[in-house]
């Protein structure tokens, strides 16, 4: 499923990397903790994190991910910003909560497990 | 609003359960997933089901405080000698499961158990 | 508990609870084809009425004492248990609350009722009604004796106490960097503050500030010290430490800032979040800090009470 798709049917508000927008989405991946991130996520995976400081544009990078996905109404860092612009890394922000993004995501078929 | 046993979270997830046996029958309204105990400590609500992939004994301070209903540890973690002990100290059940966290979310969401968003909009 | 008290506990119980809590787990079965001249012996050793007939995996009858008198009565030729038994069983699922077991109990008359797994169709337990009431015994025990714990709950301390003015104190020491401990004080406040008979809502507002100051403390400062000062309008938490203090009380507050170490994040928390949360908790907050001599914080958190004057 594209990203785009994802950003419309979850009503997402897109803080970057419009021009990644039409990337495939392969999967799913939740967590706070950067480590778990970084050993366990797949290539494709959208993101779904509290996260806001910059790091997490680097981890997301690293792993080729599809994009990230910050809940509970938090924005990005100003840093963040720049450096996802600067990745060209899609970064959207909901008010929804972690447990209720994945279960959208999940009943669109986005699956946790590979 | 739809509620359920942690008996149907421990089958929904093949979870493991470490602590609480006998507690299966209590309920919960909603679920969280969340590996800050800051962001829980601000934002879930009581009767919820916290998924999370710490397993440090502050996950269960965090839930007494909370009066959160059931832990559930994500990615096939264990949780430590101490958090347990905790856990048993405060009746609060500790479940394990394999999936992670996205995994383990999905599935309770599909099954019927709402984040606390929907849970708290839908009054 | 009085009388009536325990009658709908029990009610409540019975919907509550589910079979498999109560169920024995350890099923002893036959086969269709082993003899009825058997059957005693077997029922004998396992001290059991009755037994489910298992052939294969699948559940195809039940044969009780009854049915073993019956025959003897009758004089009959020995025979498989298959002739004698009841092939339409009557089973209960292992999800299914006690209370249909109670009615199905009653209202079929049978001694017994094997318990069927509700997604793989196995046998997975057999419940009596002396199971169901011991179960049940077990239960009201435990919750008897967590409602022993709160027994002496002083919920009418301010009503007994004849005073103009009444205050309880209480005092808790943080040992700093300790984070295997961190929390404590949180906990033992909020387990008095319960049994003092406070309401629910108003005590987890208070656990949660004090849970968050406490950590702050563990996590910045060489220790400190939180008092709990209460009356009946309302609850006073004071955190004082004797850490290095915060240069910049209002940046410090801003949501999302945060001077924590790696190790803190790791461990899920240090995200910048713990003021705001206080903050959401109290109903009166004030935050002081010298740099250097340490920080203090007040937060007052009115009683149903107190907000009501």
């Amino acid at each position: 499923m594209k990203l785009s798709e994802i950003v419309d049917r979850l009503d997402l508000s897109v803080r970057s990397g419009k021009e990644k927008l039409g990337e495939d989405v392969t999967g799913g991946y939740a967590s706070d903790l950067l480590s778990d991130v970084i050993a366990n996520s797949n290539e494709g995976d959208i993101w779904i994190t509290l996260q806001i400081h910059q790091n997490i544009v680097a981890v997301a990078s690293m792993n080729k991910l599809a994009g990230i996905v910050l809940v509970n109404g938090r924005e990005p860092e100003e840093g963040t910003l720049e450096a996802a612009e600067q990745e060209a890394m899609p970064i959207m922000v909901t008010d929804m909560p972690t447990f209720e993004v994945v279960g959208k995501l999940y009943e669109l078929g986005i699956s946790g497990t590979r | 609003m739809k509620s359920m046993t942690l008996e149907d979270v421990r089958r929904v997830l093949e979870a493991e359960v470490i602590v609480g046996k006998d507690l299966l029958h209590r309920r919960v309204k909603m679920g969280c997933g969340s590996d800050l105990m800051s962001d829980v400590l601000a934002f879930i609500k009581p009767a919820s089901l916290l998924l999370t992939g710490l397993t440090n004994q502050q996950t269960v301070r965090t839930a007494e405080m909370q009066d959160i209903v059931a832990i559930c540890f994500v990615r096939g973690k264990k949780p430590t000698d101490e958090t347990v002990k905790l856990a048993q100290l405060k009746n609060i059940p500790l479940l394990a499961t394999r999936f992670r966290m996205f995994e383990a979310c999905g599935r309770l969401y599909t099954e019927g158990l709402p984040g606390d968003y929907e849970a708290t909009e839908s009054g | 508990m009085n009388r009536d008290e325990k009658i709908t506990k029990i009610q409540e119980l019975v919907y509550e609870m589910k079979v498999q809590e109560v169920m024995r787990r350890k099923v002893i079965t036959v086969g269709p084809t082993t003899q009825m001249s058997e059957l005693r012996e077997i029922l004998r050793v396992n001290r059991i009425s009755g037994a489910p007939v298992v052939e294969g995996d699948a559940l195809v009858g039940i044969i009780s004492l009854e049915d073993f008198i019956k025959w003897l009565a009758n004089r009959e030729d020995d025979c498989p248990i298959g002739a004698k038994m009841t092939r339409d069983v009557k089973t209960l699922y292992a999800d299914e609350p006690l209370v249909t077991a109670v009615n199905k109990l009653e209202q079929l008359g049978y001694g017994r009722f094997p318990v069927i797994d509700r997604e793989t169709n196995e046998l997975v337990g057999i419940i009596t009604a002396g199971l169901v009431i011991e179960g049940l015994l077990r239960k009201l025990e435990i919750d008897y004796s967590e409602e022993e714990i709160h027994r002496y709950r002083a919920s009418h301390i301010f009503e007994d106490i004849l005073a103009d003015r009444t205050k309880l104190l209480f005092e808790y020491d943080v040992v700093g960097q300790d984070f295997e401990r961190a929390g404590e004080s949180a906990s033992g406040l909020k387990t008095t503050l319960r049994r003092l008979g406070i309401d629910p809502r108003i005590v987890r507002r208070v656990a949660i500030a004090t849970y968050e100051a406490e950590m702050n403390v563990v996590v910045y400062t060489p220790g400190g010290k939180i008092s709990c000062e209460i009356d009946p309008e309302k609850i006073v938490v004071d955190v004082r430490d004797s850490g290095p203090g915060i240069p910049d009380v209002e940046k410090a507050m801003q949501p999302g800032y945060s001077t924590a170490p790696e190790w803190v994040r790791e461990l899920g928390f240090g995200a910048g979040m713990g003021l705001n949360n206080i903050q959401k908790c109290a109903d009166e907050m004030v935050l002081t800090s010298d740099v250097g001599s340490g920080t203090h914080l007040k937060v007052c958190i009115f009683t149903e009470q107190g907000r009501g004057s």
